[in-house]
């Protein structure tokens, strides 16, 4: 017995404090999906009967909902493009090189992580408003790329790093060019890491607001800021629809992670998601250090 | 690649090899710079020149001379009680994250693999649901006739229904659900890593269950919480969504007013300058976690050494 056994009044006590914690990460989550099918949106929970109508109103004619939906998916596959070029140049020259002022490098690259957010938006705002290049989907996009590269470039050094250089150098010795070792044998074995960081990339760049809210024009709105003035100024019920699906559309992209990772063989698996924001602020920390 | 063909003159093998493994370590070094450049280009064209440019733009005046008088007009009056709610309410929700993230980091790091892993999917799959949504949810529980208030009635808890909306213990509330996965990925990544056979030892040596929690479990765990601490109240700083949907005019927080100045006022400069007093404090904050995590770290060494 080499373990301090626990009372089991202490036991009863941690299980029940730690299910209500538990709760109260999910109940928020758990009652939108909910209340999206009641009749009455913003009414008695849980609703007294159920319906579709708010989902079929957030496509009809006059919505504003599909603009902000389809503006939203454009910037985050653009800054989803730009993240990955990024992060795999910048991880190759992390893990695979001898690259001078390291640390600073590396540091560089997280810092964006912790420094807040509303300050990057204004330093954006200040570029690109002389350019006459707000409500531009690229100047969204490249102002998401500032968080998300972080992101991807943490999670493709830890692929870089999963990935025998042997290999690599095994295929350089019999002649084989940088670019074809690149294209035939780090890229297929770096699969796995490069889907979950455009995963992770496009979540981020979906779900954010700030950047998106000092760089949008009047019309030229995305998803989180339409939701977000419905939310401050207008009452409009079908708003819990739109976040049910962006409810489900971040379930499905955890998923896909998760399916992929599995699928990246035994090396890929530890943890379900080994490489989230928390990680990064921890290893932000330990630079700043 | 000129530098990769042995020079005719050397025959001994030591310095050929040495040639040899400094052309090579060359030859990697370019290759990385070359693979560094866009990143760090797009960092400093996109991250750290606009940072600098907003600094520039708060020491200016309106005819273009150095000025500090936006800095001034931060710590006064309405500016000032901003401010100080930011500091109050990032406080407030940091110290509630480190104690219900350390009991439910404390449980999990008890839990057997496989439970634990998915207690961990549970906390860390709302951090990647728009905070936005999750204070949407909020909302909808704390509201007047909402499921808290409706079931603490049920019960007839006295003084229910509460006001819990558009309030302080609303945005704490709201803020500290959005901060805990961080907290307790910090702290349980700690707690997983602590010997349990230390607290068995003590437990052998006669100390109390107090004791025990109070002079190995919690000095052990210290590291995680000043960590985890001091990074909450960084991002609490900055942070927009939920003091302005959850809280009323009593917690306007900086980064509100920063929206305001640039959005309705125009008031550029004073919304640099506050931004450069955020950062300010970011930086003091990351400073102060490295001073005592050298200080932890001094005083440890020292124990191992006597």
């Amino acid at each position: 017995m080499t373990e301090l056994r626990s009372t089991l009044a202490g036991r009863i006590t941690l299980t029940v404090l730690s299910t209500l914690t538990l709760l109260f990460l999910v109940l928020p989550i758990v009652v939108i999906v909910i209340t999206s099918f009641g009749k009455d949106a913003f009414g008695s929970f849980p609703p007294s009967s159920w319906t579709l109508d708010w989902y079929k109103v957030l496509f009809a004619d006059e919505s504003k909902w599909p603009a902000a939906l389809s503006l939203s998916v454009l910037v985050a596959c653009l800054s989803t493009v730009f993240s990955l070029v990024l992060g795999m140049t910048a991880a190759t020259a992390l893990v695979r090189s001898d690259l001078p002022l390291r640390t600073a490098v590396y540091g560089l690259v997280l810092a964006p992580l912790v420094i807040p957010q509303v300050v990057i938006a204004l330093g954006l705002f200040l570029f690109f408003e002389p350019a006459a290049m707000l409500g531009s989907p690229v100047a969204i996009a490249l102002g998401h790329t500032v968080l998300a590269s972080p992101i991807a470039v943490m999670i493709l050094m830890a692929t870089l790093k999963g990935i025998d250089e042997r290999l690599e150098d095994a295929a350089a010795s019999m002649g084989a060019s940088r670019l074809t070792v690149a294209r035939r044998i780090t890229l297929p074995l770096a699969m796995p890491g490069l889907i979950a960081a455009a995963i992770f990339s496009f979540i981020t760049s979906f779900d954010e607001f700030f950047i998106s809210q000092f760089l949008s024009s009047v019309d030229t709105v995305t998803l989180p800021v339409q939701v977000f003035n419905v939310l401050q100024y207008d009452v409009d019920p079908s708003v819990t629809a739109i976040s049910a699906i962006l409810i489900g559309v971040a379930v499905v992209a955890l998923a896909l992670v998760a399916v992929v990772r599995r699928l990246g063989g035994p090396g890929q698996q530890e943890g379900l998601l080994p490489t989230e924001p928390g990680v990064g602020l921890a290893a932000g920390g330990e630079t700043a250090s | 690649m000129a530098v990769l063909a042995p020079a005719p003159g050397a025959a001994a093998p030591v310095p050929g090899k040495k040639r040899l493994s400094r052309a090579l370590s060359e030859r990697r070094t370019r290759f990385g710079l070359l693979n560094a450049a866009p990143v760090v280009v797009y960092l400093l064209v996109l991250f750290v020149y606009p940072i600098f440019s907003t600094l520039l733009l708060s020491l200016k005046g309106d005819d273009g001379a150095f000025t500090l008088h936006w800095y001034a007009d931060a710590f006064k009056g309405a500016n000032l009680e901003i401010l100080l709610t930011t500091l109050r309410i990032s406080a407030e929700t940091s110290l509630l994250s480190l104690v219900v993230g350390f009991v439910l980091a404390a449980a999990v790091s008890r839990l057997k693999p496989l439970w634990a892993g998915l207690v961990m999917v549970v906390v860390v799959v709302p951090h990647f649901i728009s905070a936005l949504v999750r204070t949407y949810g909020w909302i909808i529980l704390l509201g007047e006739h909402g499921v808290v208030n409706n079931a603490l009635t049920g019960l007839h808890f006295p003084g229910a229904p509460f006001q819990l909306l558009y309030n302080e213990v609303g945005v704490v509330i709201g803020t500290t659900s959005v901060m805990l996965p961080y907290t307790v990925l910090l702290l349980y990544a700690v707690m997983k890593g602590i010997d349990r056979r230390l607290m068995a030892a003590a437990a052998s040596m006669g100390a109390g269950r107090l004791t025990i929690f109070r002079r190995v479990y919690v000095p052990l765990v210290a590291p995680g919480l000043v960590n985890a601490g001091i990074l909450c109240f960084i991002l609490c700083l900055g942070y927009y969504i939920t003091p302005a949907l959850m809280g009323g005019p009593k917690q306007t927080m900086v980064a509100s007013l920063i929206d305001t100045q640039v959005m309705k006022q125009d008031q550029w400069n004073g919304a640099s300058a506050l931004g450069i007093i955020l950062l300010l404090l970011t930086f003091a904050g990351l400073l102060l976690l490295k001073l005592l995590q050298s200080a932890g770290e001094r005083y440890r060494n020292r124990g191992t050494a006597s």
